[in-house]
């Protein structure tokens, strides 16, 4: 493909258009010359061909002018716009134009001094004079003749003068026919004419005189004169005087016409005709050498301008693979490796085009391959950002100076904030306003600043909701600068540990109800034996102190015996009655029953009607709210003014509906150090209590596929949040709590 | 600079060309002095008086063997209201004079009948050309009612050049005159 732009080409028909006019115009500029180098030999050729020798030369000077103002005008323009090749192109046009103009130059002025010369010669001087002496020559020859006839006329003359007018005629007949004139005749006075004798027997009169004879002989002296003729004849006309004429008679005057003889005639005729046409030739003398110097002149400004153009023109082919090449370099600078340029021939220019060509195919394909590399990489990258994205695992890449340059959505998650814009920011300053987070970046930082980059630690972090146990795995990145930046891996374990806690209490609670719980009723029962089968038999002394020391055995007993019930209703997995009932009216009733009991304390509803009804154990249920409000109250102890609110509302997770219920009061909330164990069977803060009440509510609510959160409000007083599935359904499907039931109640069993 | 150069060698070039161009040659009074026609029989006749210049020139011309060329070119237009004027009669009476060196004197050729007279000097020579008698330029049946006017006007010209060397020498050749037209109208 050539990259459009480059190498661009008139279309073929406009170039062999062009091409046709540099032949055409070629053509006649040869054909001009041709004629003119024919004319100069011929001038006779020349006068007929001049004109369109001057004519096609004129033509081909103003078209090649407008063609020549054209191409310089895009030259100027080119060179003023500084377009690449444009100066190549002006001085290649410079020198070529130089190499042509001056040879022409020199050649024009010698053909002009070979013009001058060649013409002059034409009428060299001896040419002239060889005419005039053939001039000479023939006017002397005539002028014996003339000379003889008028002395034969003046002979006449004196002969008629003396003789009888009756004798004139014959006189004059016998004079004609001796001297073989053509005509002689008598004139009297005003050219009456006297007589005559006449060649032609079909003509009656003579020739009328011409008046220079006439003004000659009134003169009263002979005349003659040579008087050419039509046809190339002559005639030698005399006359005279009849001398002594009497007074009062009439002047006369005898007129005689003699031929030519036709030899004499023609070498006259030819020598006349040859000075006549040398004169003409030599008056057209100047006018020939401007003719040839004007056609001189339009054929040399021709065979300049054509040069002028040739050259610009051959410049510009020169030129032209190169601005294509750089063009092509440009393009290819700006990254469009898809440039293709023409190949201009197959000599070295068209080499370097054709490895430019190469170049340009094997970047191109070095950059398909390149991008195919980046799709790849790009697609391992999304791909890898998905795996992290759906990782439960926080994945955390930062730098040196702690900024993060990756971070998936669990890392957020875990470490309680948004994490998704902050790539490029510096953790500490995201941690600005998160405790937890700004105790994970502490802890990093001084692990860093000790050097170490490689570690495997389980980090606790604290916050308002309560203590999140992570464990960490940092290490440096690989293929980057030793010690430039870092992943950190982390879990959050709370919920495992708290599992395995949770799963700790429940093998406490089995073992003491198996192990403990058996043996209390016989101790109980042989404390009692004792007491009944001895105390009869005793002083009382013995006796009260029998008495104090198995009632003492007896209630100890039944203490662990309560103990060890509220264990075993901790460890106890019993079959739950799922029924579909109203949990705001629930809710309600619970309220109700603290409200009548304890009046001081002001319990507030905000219950949500969204929620018509939820699928779950109502007892359980209830002992849940039983207990939440109950520790609620116990909190509010010694408080000034109690208030207790419980919420309902309707949330939405993916395609199944939860209710959330809140228990807030305005106590001292929770201590911060119990605040992650909270749910743990013996964490509590209370002087009196098993320590497991949130414990078997937070085993409840497990079972029923819900979750249960504790913190402490900004405003102050403790918040617990439980979150119920609508549909039984739903846990099923989430949590498989049925399932989870069953192999509970299996393990404890 | 460049610009100042070229100029320097078109002015040359110019300079070349035109260093034939000169004064006129053939100085003098040429004109038409008078015109009329006579009608004979049906057919116009032309009696028309020309002066043609005579100058040392000329005569010297003549001696050195060139050829003059007289034209006399009579012309009658009828006269049209919203047009030009329609041409009826365009017609040249072409006479030449040389100098027969032979015989010393002055040669004068009709070119289309080719008789030819001889005068002894100059003066007579363009004498007998400046007088035209009875020259037939029209006969009646070419008349179509209507106003005609009849112009006449003389030339003088280097005889023997082509028409090509005449055309490309319209602007320098000192050696042609025209008169101007001699106008009248037609007495039909």
């Amino acid at each position: 493909m050539v990259t459009p732009g480059i190498g661009k080409r008139p279309p073929r028909r406009l170039r062999w258009l062009a091409a046709g006019q540099v032949l055409l115009w070629s053509g006649i500029g040869l054909g001009a010359f041709l004629l003119l180098a024919q004319s100069v030999q011929n001038s006779a050729e020349f006068g007929r061909l001049q004109l369109w020798i001057l004519l096609v030369d004129a033509c081909a000077v103003i078209a090649l002018s407008v063609l020549l103002a054209r191409k310089l005008w895009r030259l100027v323009r080119d060179y003023r716009a500084h377009v690449p090749g444009s100066r190549l192109t002006a001085r290649t046009v410079g020198i070529f134009g130089a190499l042509v103009i001056v040879p022409l130059l020199i050649v024009y002025v010698s053909s002009l001094e070979f013009i001058n010369q060649g013409i002059d010669s034409w009428f060299k001087v001896e040419v002239k004079e060889g005419l005039n002496d053939a001039l000479g020559l023939s006017r002397a020859a005539l002028d014996l003749r003339m000379r003889e006839y008028s002395e034969r006329t003046v002979a006449l003359a004196e002969l008629l003068a003396g003789s009888e007018p009756a004798t004139i005629q014959s006189r004059l007949d016998a004079e004609r026919r001796t001297s073989q004139a053509l005509e002689i005749a008598l004139f009297g006075q005003h050219g009456r004419i006297l007589g005559a004798s006449l060649e032609n027997p079909f003509e009656t009169l003579p020739s009328q005189p011409p008046s220079d004879l006439v003004r000659q002989l009134e003169q009263r002296l002979p005349y003659v004169s040579l008087e050419p003729q039509s046809g190339g004849r002559y005639l030698i006309r005399t006359g005279a005087v009849l001398p002594h004429t009497p007074a009062g008679h009439e002047p006369r005057y005898v007129v005689a016409v003699y031929p030519v003889p036709e030899q004499l005639a023609a070498l006259t005729e030819a020598v006349q005709n040859s000075y006549n046409e040398y004169g003409n030739l030599a008056a057209m003398r100047q006018p020939l050498k401007y003719s040839f110097r004007l056609t001189l002149t339009l054929v040399v400004l021709l065979t300049m301008l054509a040069a002028i153009y040739l050259a610009i023109y051959s410049a510009q082919r020169l030129v032209r693979p190169v601005q294509d090449l750089i063009e092509g370099t440009r393009a290819v600078g700006k990254g469009d490796f898809a440039t293709r340029l023409p190949l201009p021939s197959r000599d070295e220019m068209g080499f370097l085009v054709h490895s430019f060509n190469d170049m340009t195919k094997r970047l191109r394909r070095a950059r398909a391959e390149a991008t195919l590399s980046q799709q790849a990489v790009e697609r391992e990258r999304t791909r890898l950002a998905i795996i992290l994205a759906r990782l439960s695992t926080g994945v955390l890449a930062i730098d040196r100076s702690l900024t993060v340059r990756t971070a998936n959505e669990a890392a957020g998650a875990i470490l309680g904030t948004d994490l998704s814009a902050a790539t490029g920011r510096a953790l500490p300053e995201l941690a600005a306003n998160n405790e937890r987070l700004g105790q994970f970046v502490a802890a990093l930082a001084v692990r860093f600043a000790a050097g170490r980059e490689e570690w495997r630690e389980q980090l606790d972090l604290d916050g308002a909701s309560g203590r999140r146990t992570l464990m960490c795995a940092c290490t440096s990145l690989p293929g980057e600068d030793a010690g430039v930046g870092f992943v950190i891996v982390f879990d959050d374990i709370t919920a495992l540990l708290q599992a395995q806690r949770d799963a700790a209490w429940g093998e406490v609670a089995r073992r003491l109800a198996h192990e403990i719980k058996n043996p209390l009723t016989p101790i109980q029962l042989s404390a009692e034996r004792m007491r009944r089968r001895l105390s009869a038999g005793m002083s009382e002394q013995n006796a009260e102190i029998l008495e104090r020391g198995t009632r003492t055995i007896v209630q100890q007993v039944e203490t662990m015996q309560a103990m060890v019930n509220a264990f075993s209703e901790y460890a106890r997995a019993p079959e739950m009655h799922i029924t579909r009932f109203s949990l705001n009216q629930l809710v309600a009733e619970v309220a109700d029953l603290y409200r009548s009991q304890d009046p001081r304390t002001q319990i507030r509803l905000q219950l949500d009607e969204a929620i018509e009804a939820i699928e779950a154990d109502r007892g359980r249920v209830r002992q849940i709210l039983n207990n939440l409000v109950t520790n609620a109250l116990e909190a509010l102890d010694g408080v000034g003014s109690p208030r207790l609110e419980i919420t309902t509302q309707l949330e939405h997770g993916g395609d199944a509906e939860y209710a959330a219920v809140s228990v807030c009061d305005n106590g001292p909330g929770f201590q911060r150090e119990l605040l992650g164990r909270v749910f743990d069977p013996y964490v509590t803060s209370k002087p009196k209590g098993t320590g497991l009440g949130l414990a078997i509510v937070k085993k409840i609510i497990e079972e029923h596929g819900g979750r249960i959160d504790a913190d402490n409000r900004p405003e102050g007083g403790a918040r617990v949040r439980v979150v119920l599935p609508v549909k039984d359904s739903t846990r099923s499907a989430t949590g498989g709590a049925r399932e989870r039931r069953e192999q509970l109640r299996r393990e404890r069993a | 600079m460049i610009r100042g150069r070229l100029l320097t060698i078109l002015c040359a070039i110019g300079l070349m060309l035109g260093g034939y161009a000169s004064g006129n040659a053939l100085e003098g009074v040429l004109e038409v002095r008078s015109a009329y026609v006579n009608i004979d029989k049906g057919v116009f006749l032309l009696y028309a008086r020309v002066e043609y210049p005579e100058s040392p020139a000329i005569r010297d011309a003549l001696r050195d063997g060139i050829t003059l060329t007289f034209d006399l070119q009579a012309r009658v237009d009828r006269d049209r209201r919203f047009w030009f004027n329609a041409g009826i009669v365009d017609l040249t009476l072409r006479r030449e004079l040389t100098y027969h060196a032979v015989s010393d004197r002055y040669v004068v050729r009709d070119t289309k009948s080719g008789d030819q007279t001889t005068y002894a000097t100059l003066d007579e020579a363009l004498s007998y050309l400046g007088h035209i008698d009875g020259w037939p330029i029209l006969v009646e049946p070419q008349l179509n009612g209507g106003n005609y006017n009849i112009s006449v006007r003389a030339g003088v010209r280097r005889g023997h050049l082509t028409s090509s060397m005449r055309a490309i020498m319209f602007w320098t050749d000192d050696w042609a005159r025209t008169s101007e037209w001699y106008t009248w109208s037609l007495p039909v």
